[in-house]
């Protein structure tokens, strides 16, 4: 009984984890066509929102594989069955065309669960020389950059309040004056004489003109 | 004579259909001169002729009217264009008449002015033949400045002028004139959305705005 209610939470939870990837790989093949099409004619707004949507679509993934009610993925064993140089048209219709075979050369790198040996011993290298400083000299470390990055983040600050009480300043500047504008537009005298009745002639276009709209 | 009749007869029915567009949505404000060119440079990102060259124009503008006959008087408004393009003759430039109407401001909910304007291009004799007609000049000034289009929209930013004397024009004040309108068919009361959606775009550099003319 537990064995089947945990079958059940697995396909749920691979459910969703392959919703949101299929969404994911459909923003990034649109964020990828709009920088190949339109590249000339892009704007910075119209690229960040392409980001803002890959990057809230990755947090919805960690989400999900997060989530208390998905089953531990890393207690479970994908194994290859059968192994084959042939042409498998269903795996080509399956992955878009993107894995023609389920190939010997192909399969290590779709089933790895380790990073690449390259990357591996590069992390290793960085692990090693951390772990050679003591645990001192690494905590005197780490606050000599923490101040360091205080002060960075103190200046910038300094310099946006800066920035934006002179801009608003800029705005507050005037740029237009009331005075000037009746000035000109009553020397411009598209000022009907407002004391007197229409004349006649006018009166006459407006006799063609029909009804007003505002009566 | 025949020709004559069945004119003003299409004119009428044009009229009675509502196709002619004499309506116009306008909103006004101005520009001080030293803001202008950030005007300028705003309106050429927002308005349609951002590849060509912009629209520059030079009018000598001269206001008639003719009465009171009977406690009313009509005006109208002879433009003549004075920046003379290449190839051309000062007595070829072109020469329109307009009748401007009552503005209507309407209420709150109405975005813009709404006024009609006729304009007709004239040949360069029109003053004398308004004269002959009893019309008297009131007054006139020049207007220099840029036209932009955006859609059926058009943007005016220009400079009025004043003469004292006879060929000796002063600017009017240190400001621009800045003017959004739309000429229009009756009823197509829709574009003084979009004319308002455009002003929007141009604040807080300029104010456009309705303006009352009782109290100017």
């Amino acid at each position: 009984m537990s064995m089947q209610r945990e079958e059940k939470a697995l396909d749920a939870a691979l459910d969703a984890f392959s919703q949101r990837l299929n969404d994911l790989k459909q923003s990034i093949g649109q964020t990828l066509q709009k920088l190949e099409a339109g590249h000339e004619h892009m704007s910075w707004p119209s690229l960040l929102d392409s980001f803002a949507l890959l990057s809230g679509q990755l947090n919805n993934l960690l989400r999900v594989l997060k989530n208390e009610k998905t089953p531990l993925l890393r207690n479970r064993v994908t194994l290859p069955l059968l192994l084959s140089p042939e042409r498998d048209e269903q795996l080509v219709r399956l992955t878009e065309g993107r894995v023609p075979a389920f190939a010997h050369d192909l399969v290590p790198h779709y089933l790895r669960t380790k990073h690449d040996p390259m990357v591996e011993e590069r992390l290793q290298m960085v692990e090693s020389k951390a772990a050679s400083i003591s645990a001192d000299a690494a905590q005197k470390q780490v606050t000599a950059m923490n101040k360091v990055v205080n002060n960075l983040l103190d200046t910038i600050q300094q310099s946006r309040e800066d920035w934006e009480s002179e801009s608003a300043r800029a705005q507050l500047s005037q740029t237009s004056s009331v005075a000037d504008t009746q000035q000109l537009i009553a020397a411009i005298g598209t000022v009907p004489q407002v004391n007197k009745a229409p004349s006649s002639i006018k009166t006459n276009i407006k006799a063609n003109i029909q009804t007003h709209p505002y009566k | 004579m025949c020709a004559a009749i069945s004119a003003q007869e299409k004119l009428q029915a044009a009229m009675q259909h509502k196709i002619v567009p004499n309506q116009e949505y306008l909103l006004q404000g101005s520009v001080l001169d030293s803001s202008k060119d950030v005007l300028i440079h705003r309106l050429r990102g927002l308005a349609d002729n951002v590849d060509e060259q912009v629209e520059t124009f030079q009018d000598r503008e001269r206001v008639l009217t003719l009465g009171p006959v009977s406690g009313q008087t009509l005006t109208l408004y002879v433009r003549q264009a004075m920046d003379v393009r290449p190839g051309m003759d000062q007595s070829d430039t072109p020469w329109t008449m307009r009748y401007i109407g009552q503005p209507e401001l309407g209420d709150k909910s109405r975005p813009t002015v709404l006024r009609n304007s006729i304009d007709v291009g004239c040949t360069p004799n029109v003053l004398e033949f308004l004269s002959e007609m009893g019309f008297k000049q009131d007054y006139e000034f020049m207007c220099k400045g840029l036209m932009f289009r955006k859609g059926r929209m058009k943007i005016l930013v220009y400079k009025v002028y004043k003469n004292k004397t006879a060929d000796n024009w002063e600017p009017l004040s240190m400001s621009h004139v800045v003017e959004l309108s739309v000429l229009a068919p009756q009823g197509h009361d829709a574009v003084a959305e979009d004319v308002r959606n455009f002003a929007e775009q141009l604040k807080p550099l300029v104010q456009l705005e309705k303006t009352d003319y009782r109290r100017l």
